[in-house]
């Protein structure tokens, strides 16, 4: 059985979502895992590590549309290590809009990179309503997303999944201003405060 | 107004009394963005980060014409550009709205644009596909009413920069 290397390309390494989803996919994997945090000064230290793996897990949330420069940074440094031994990518990604396929493009980056460089892409997990899902009722749609994510990379037959809160777009408009005016309660910030059209 | 940013330095001159404002970002200190949703739910508007990106946004939100040129990787833009435009998001509300039949985040005041890219460097036609891609779906994440994508080599940036420079001034 393989051994999965996971790295986590969001910004909020530790406090991030991306964090989490890390926990739930090592609770439900049957191979060795290992984490660990894309930081600005580590890319050198966790190349180096990868080739003791046989897969890697990218898991970033969608930044602009694309990429997190955290994570493109370290594409960028991986590409110069070039190591003998490659491991299988695959890829978790979310968003926080509930069409699971706006991820699509920041994918088809990784996928390009993977050619570019030799790396077999295994795995991918698009998740829409990233932000919001882990703390809903709608929990159990991300964790069953993740654990047959878990499977496929521990089996070796690697799959494309997606998920998204079962929600019309409308009832996600609604649960989500409910979300972001609980979140911004927390700063003492209020609705009409955060709904400011002002900029600086 | 109209806003012009690279990723380098461009040798231009700009017309005099003109409302054209240009930003080499590779010569700013912008950070990373920290994911933190400050500049949402904090201090809504803006970002907790005082660097120099606090000049650029609120620059983007109020130009009806934009030039990008960056040189591009994977597909997308390369870190500086891409640095910028994720420090970028004060301009946007944390709250979501329907828009072309998707979600997408409710913009604060940002001025409906003209977007003009300029993708640079050594690419592949795959990639020079994926960013076309992108673009469509940046237009409807920053307020691009319409857009030009051109792809050149980097030697020729300060010339396509020239040229679209003086077409503004028509």
């Amino acid at each position: 059985m393989g051994k999965i290397m996971i790295l986590n390309g969001s910004p909020r390494a530790s406090q991030s979502n991306s964090r989490r989803y890390a926990e739930l996919f090592m609770k439900f994997c049957s191979s060795e895992t290992a984490y660990f945090n894309i930081t600005k000064n580590n890319h050198e230290e966790l190349c180096a590590k990868m080739e003791a793996y046989s897969d890697v897990l990218f898991i970033f949330p969608l930044y602009a549309d694309a990429l997190p420069v955290t994570l493109l940074n370290f594409l960028k440094s991986l590409e110069v290590a070039s190591l003998k031994k490659k491991p299988v990518i695959s890829i978790f990604i979310n968003c926080g809009f509930l069409e699971y396929q706006q991820n699509e493009i920041a994918v088809e980056m990784m996928r390009y990179f993977c050619r570019q460089n030799q790396y077999r892409t295994g795995s991918v997990l698009m998740l829409g309503s990233g932000e919001a899902i882990l703390k809903t009722p709608f929990r159990f749609v991300a964790q069953r997303a993740i654990k047959k994510l878990a499977k496929s990379m521990a089996e070796e037959h690697y799959l494309e999944i997606h998920a998204t809160m079962p929600l019309s777009k409308r009832m996600f408009l609604i649960a989500s201003t409910y979300y972001w005016i609980l979140y911004g309660k927390k700063f003492g910030t209020s609705k009409s405060a955060m709904g400011t059209m002002k900029i600086e | 107004m109209k806003l012009i940013l690279s990723d380098k330095a461009i040798n231009i001159s700009l017309p005099p009394k003109s409302d054209i404002v240009h930003f080499d970002l590779s010569s700013l200190n912008i950070a990373q963005c920290k994911g933190c949703f400050g500049c949402w739910t904090k201090t809504p508007g803006r970002c907790v980060i005082r660097d120099d990106a606090t000049k650029v946004y609120p620059l983007i939100a109020q130009s009806d014409q934009v030039l990008y040129i960056s040189h591009l990787k994977y597909g997308g833009y390369d870190s500086i550009m891409k640095t910028m435009l994720e420090r970028a998001i004060p301009i946007q509300q944390a709250f979501i709205r329907i828009f072309q039949g998707e979600t997408h985040h409710v913009q604060r005041a940002v001025t409906a644009k003209h977007a003009t890219i300029i993708g640079y460097g050594d690419l592949a036609e795959e990639e020079k596909e994926i960013f076309k891609r992108l673009i469509a779906r940046n237009a409807n994440n920053m307020s691009f009413s319409s857009y030009k994508i051109l792809f050149i080599s980097e030697s020729d940036i300060d010339y396509t920069v020239k040229k679209i420079i003086e077409e503004w001034g028509k």
